[in-house]
């Protein structure tokens, strides 16, 4: 093997990162090396240092590799660890704490890689099986639990396997759990006379997580080790997990107060000022990172979003509703700025309005959205989140996605990402962030069908599937499959099933019921106890009631799943080759067995465009009007829809398809210039004017109709000097525009 | 912007390469019969155009053809020429792939350099065009190429849209229903960027245009825009609006230097005469027309 670690230059800089690994429960863990960990563990670093630096010159290879990674000399401890392995091809524990190394240096694939190689020489070793376990458990994948048993059953006194299910357990709610896992940690420390601050600090957390103080547990850990600042990053870890991320940040303070060296506590804490939009703090907390740990990419990308921010306009703008003034502040890429921001502030607008009144709740802050155009700045925004959704995502008050221009069109819909994460913001708020994970996202979801910019309840096919595997979860359960999915696509069926949760609750117990349910959780209430509370129903009954309710609902594509998907390719094959009245039936059974099908190979679809090739027009338009309703939103479809209504007559109803687009596709020049046409003729002169100042700042090369555009729609508002302006600048852009010239004599002459 | 003499004619030469597959036969043929058809709508005469397409496109063809065309024109004329189709760049050679042997940039060059006018026009819509910009230089020659080098060599876009540029009133941009070389550029290489965007597709080809003054090299006539008025008052009136389009250029040139409000005020004055001669203008050619 001729791996190497990537060393910048900075590397002499780390030398004091004497504290940065964790406690090592390695039993097997040599001898010379345990006085330094005491008094590392103790918080003497000074010691610490001495005594490791005379091991640097111990006869053991790996005794030597692990004093210069105590040093903080990562590339010495790398080479000899490498010689090491490359001397010994069946060298099982200096291959599982090379893969350490690895994993401290944030390079997972490489650690993975090297765990399995000590598995493939010695497949029981129980310390590379939970090595790897820890690489699955820090990217949030489902394999990490099967794993940890598995090493638990092979040696149950693994003080770090019992460390990682208490830390998962916690992670998923799972607190009772966690509480006999950290017993048993705690039995095993006391017998091996081993530091107990990892076992003290999941504690703290875990009496954070009950809504309990964790001081006692604090204390006793700084009594131990007054440099421990370990403990808060772990407190923060879950308050972050929680997206409580104010609480989280004092912590994280606390955390580089009392060990200013802790380069991951400094990382966190800047990417969490991050999202609370404090960016210059962000940064002085980010250069200390990189300073002590030039490895971690998310460090490296927030350090180069920032050096990028002076590419974003903000714009501040009072939205008033009822009697309530809120400030909305817009951080848009200024090449985009001025398309995007009429329809972001208008559907922020809506939503405020929507969830103060059906959620009771009046924001306290000011929200902030900021846009991406390029999703790499969006996924640094995201960094460290587990399950968080590709497009976007709430930081309380600041919510943060991809922008429409980062994908191509059809690709999402901004409008219902936006109205999605705003739900977010009330839910996140109502509950001081106490909010479980499966009730926050159930309830976005919900309201993306309900009163979203396309409602109507779109479950995709994944969704259904999993019902028909029942792989549905207890709703005191549902949380894990967001924080850490078992199996593909689990996430998203999460989403789908909270979604309908909330559904079933609003059929079930009426829509007041779901703010019953959320106001529930205070921080010391389990998702359980809440529903408890809510529906006086145990949380079996509330599944069983569920599972009756989604089952009823999806009756008959689920009894009918095999003729649904031949249904689907008879369609597609007829279409494919253009035999459109073999379409017809095969498309219309489809839709009929399941509706909530509006995904890119929707029936409704199929049906829409076999029925507009056999000249049946208004059957088609029937069957795209019920795409719509059911959530469909394809940009290219609803510009069929909108040109079909049109030639029908039905004007109005056309313009609204049209403006609809701009919520899916508000990049598109034709779009504009079409709608600002049809809004000006049909009286709507305001609307008319955003149309055409959109045009104006896609900045399109044919300026003149865009300004001309602006200047009838001024016009119109009984704004004659801005209209006069726009006009005289269509016609210095394009001198022989006819229309124009026309309306500046007619100007002239009601002038004079 | 100095238009070409209005005595002098325009001879446009359109050669569509080798396909190498029946899609790109097919579509350079359609490109060049477009730009062929632009052609002879705004020289008001067919016989002022060559194309050349598909097995007729070959080396010995070209050559003979603007040897034919260089015999029949003079310094005042102006020469328009399109290469459409596929192009590589070795390093060293650029070569315009047609049926037969290809034709090397050196070939190529020659034979421009053979045609007696002085105002040529040369678009190179080929991958790899790039490669030729600086050797096809020349004074009052304007080169346009699809590609910024050689490097690039995906089978281009770029005469998609300079067909689509020549053929409606899109490139238009300053409405006089006149298309010139300078709109279809800025159209053709518009239109480019866009649709790469829109695929969120990374370009693979970034046009160049080198020479003056591309503006004076008419592509296509719209609606009905008439070639050369015969009546000698409306000749009197274009020319009148050709000085006040003088004035415009010169108070624009201002923008920066005058008072918001002065500014406007004069691009009104200057704007009210041209609407006020255009409709006189108008009056007597009829139909609404724009000459």
């Amino acid at each position: 093997m001729t791996r190497q670690l990537t060393v910048a230059l900075v590397l002499s800089l780390v030398a004091a990162a004497a504290s940065a690994q964790s406690i090592d429960y390695d039993p097997r863990r040599a001898v010379e090396l345990r006085p330094c960990d005491d008094h590392r563990y103790r918080g003497r670093s000074d010691q610490a240092r001495t005594c490791y630096s005379k091991l640097l010159e111990s006869e053991t290879p790996i005794v030597q590799a692990e004093a210069a990674w105590a040093l903080g000399d990562i590339k010495r401890a790398n080479e000899i660890f490498r010689i090491t392995v490359q001397n010994n091809e069946r060298a099982v524990q200096p291959r599982v704490r090379w893969a350490r190394l690895f994993l401290q240096t944030h390079q997972y694939s490489d650690a993975a890689e090297l765990f399995g190689e000590a598995l493939r020489v010695f497949p029981n070793d129980v310390h590379a099986k939970l090595g790897l376990a820890g690489v699955y458990a820090e990217r949030f994948e489902g394999q990490a639990r099967p794993l940890v048993d598995e090493a638990l059953k092979t040696d149950g006194d693994l003080i770090e396997a019992h460390l990682l299910t208490a830390s998962m357990d916690l992670e998923e709610g799972k607190l009772d759990d966690a509480e006999k896992a950290l017993d048993r940690a705690m039995r095993l420390v006391s017998k091996e006379k081993l530091p107990p601050l990892e076992v003290y600090a999941l504690r703290a957390s875990l009496e954070m997580s009950r809504g309990n103080t964790p001081d006692q547990w604090v204390k006793r850990i700084l009594d131990y080790n007054p440099r421990y600042g370990a403990v808060y990053e772990q407190l923060a870890h879950f308050e972050i997990m929680r997206r409580r991320y104010k609480e989280a940040t004092a912590l994280l303070r606390r955390a580089v107060e009392v060990q200013p060296d802790l380069w991951s506590a400094h990382a966190e804490l800047g990417s969490n000022l991050l999202r609370l939009g404090i960016v210059d703090q962000a940064r002085t907390h980010l250069q200390a990172a990189y300073s002590g740990d030039p490895y971690s990419p998310t460090t490296v990308n927030s350090l180069r979003l920032l050096d990028r921010i002076d590419e974003f306009s903000v714009s501040v703008d009072p939205v008033t509703i009822v009697n309530d003034t809120f400030d909305v502040q817009l951080r848009l890429h200024k090449k985009e700025a001025d398309v995007l921001r009429p329809y972001v502030l208008n559907l922020t607008r809506r939503s405020i309005e929507s969830f103060s009144q059906r959620y009771g709740f009046k924001l306290r802050e000011p929200v902030t959205v900021e846009m991406y155009p390029d999703h790499d700045d969006f996924a640094v925004r995201v960094a460290a989140l587990p399950g968080i959704g590709l497009l976007g995502v709430t930081f309380g008050y600041v919510v943060a996605m991809d922008s429409p221009s980062g994908r191509a069109p059809g690709d999402f819909h901004w409008g219902s990402t936006l109205w999605h994460e705003m739900a977010h913001v009330f839910t996140l708020e109502v509950t001081d962030h106490h909010v479980p994970r499966w009730l926050s996202e159930g309830i976005s979801v919900f309201e993306e069908w309900r009163t979203g910019p396309t409602p109507g309840v779109a479950v995709p096919p994944e969704a259904i599937a999993a019902l028909d595997k029942k792989q549905f979860l207890p709703i005191a359960e549902l949380d894990s499959g967001f924080i850490r999915p078992s199996y593909p696509n689990q996430v998203q069926v999460s989403y789908m099933q909270s979604g309908l949760v909330c559904l079933f609750i609003e059929q079930r117990w009426g829509f007041e019921q779901l703010g019953v349910l959320l106001r529930q959780f205070d921080g010391k209430r389990s998702t359980a106890a809440a529903i408890e509370a809510t529906f006086k129903i145990a949380p079996d009954a509330f599944d069983k009631d569920f599972d009756t309710f989604v089952r009823t609902r999806f009756a008959n594509v689920l009894a009918n799943m095999n003729e649904w998907q031949q249904q689907q390719q008879a369609a597609r094959q007829a279409i494919q080759k253009e035999r459109w009245a073999d379409a017809v039936e095969p498309a219309r059974r489809a839709v009929a067995l399941y509706p909530e099908n509006v995904g890119g190979d929707s029936a409704h679809l199929m049906l829409a465009r076999a029925l507009d090739k056999l000249n049946r027009r208004s059957d088609a338009i029937v069957a795209l009007e019920a795409y719509r309703r059911a959530g469909g939103w394809d940009p290219g479809a609803l510009k069929e829809l909108g040109r079909w209504l049109d030639e029908a007559g039905r004007t109005d109803e056309a313009t609204d398809v049209f403006v609809s687009l701009n919520y899916a596709d508000p990049l598109n020049t034709e779009l504009h210039s079409q709608l600002g046409e049809r809004l000006l003729s049909a009286g709507r002169a305001e609307d008319a004017l955003r149309e055409f100042q959109a045009l104006l700042a896609l900045n399109v090369l044919d300026q003149a109709p865009a300004h001309y555009g602006v200047a009838r729609a001024l016009r119109e508002l009984g704004d004659k000097a801005g209209s006069r302006r726009h006009l005289l600048d269509a016609l210095a852009t394009a001198p022989h525009y006819k229309p124009a010239q026309a309306l500046l004599l007619k100007m002239i002459e009601e002038r004079t | 912007m100095a238009a070409l003499p209005a005595s002098a004619a325009t001879y446009t030469v359109v050669v569509a390469g080798l396909g190498g597959e029946p899609a790109y036969e097919q579509k350079f043929r359609e490109h060049a019969a477009i730009v062929a058809s632009a052609a002879q709508a705004a020289a008001g005469s067919a016989g002022n155009v060559i194309s050349l397409t598909g097995d007729a496109a070959r080396a010995e063809a070209v050559r003979r053809e603007i040897k034919q065309l260089a015999s029949r024109m003079n310094a005042d004329d102006s020469a328009v020429v399109v290469l459409i189709g596929h192009g590589s760049y070795d390093g060293d050679n650029y070569r315009f792939n047609l049926p037969g042997p290809d034709l090397t940039d050196a070939d190529l060059a020659r034979l421009f350099d053979e045609l007696p006018a002085r105002d040529q026009l040369i678009i190179n819509a080929t991958s790899s065009s790039g490669a030729v910009i600086e050797r096809w230089q020349k004074p009052r020659r304007v080169v346009i190429t699809a590609t910024k080098s050689g490097g690039e060599r995906t089978a281009t876009r770029f005469a998609e849209y300079w067909a689509k540029a020549v053929a409606s009133d899109a490139a238009d941009t300053n409405k006089d229903q006149v298309v010139t070389a300078a709109e279809a550029y800025a159209f053709a290489t518009s239109q480019v960027e866009s649709a790469f965007k829109a695929q969120t597709a990374m370009a693979t080809e970034h046009a160049r245009i080198e020479g003056d003054n591309a503006g004076r090299f008419t592509l296509a006539r719209l609606g009905t825009a008439a070639l050369a008025p015969d009546n000698p008052e409306v000749a009197a009136l274009l020319s009148q609006r050709g000085s006040i389009e003088q004035d415009l250029d010169r108070v624009k040139e201002q923008k920066a230097s005058l008072p918001e409000t002065q500014y406007y005020d004069r691009l009104e004055e200057v704007l009210v005469r041209l609407a006020l001669l255009q409709k006189e203008i108008d009056s007597k050619v009829g139909g609404g027309a724009t000459p």
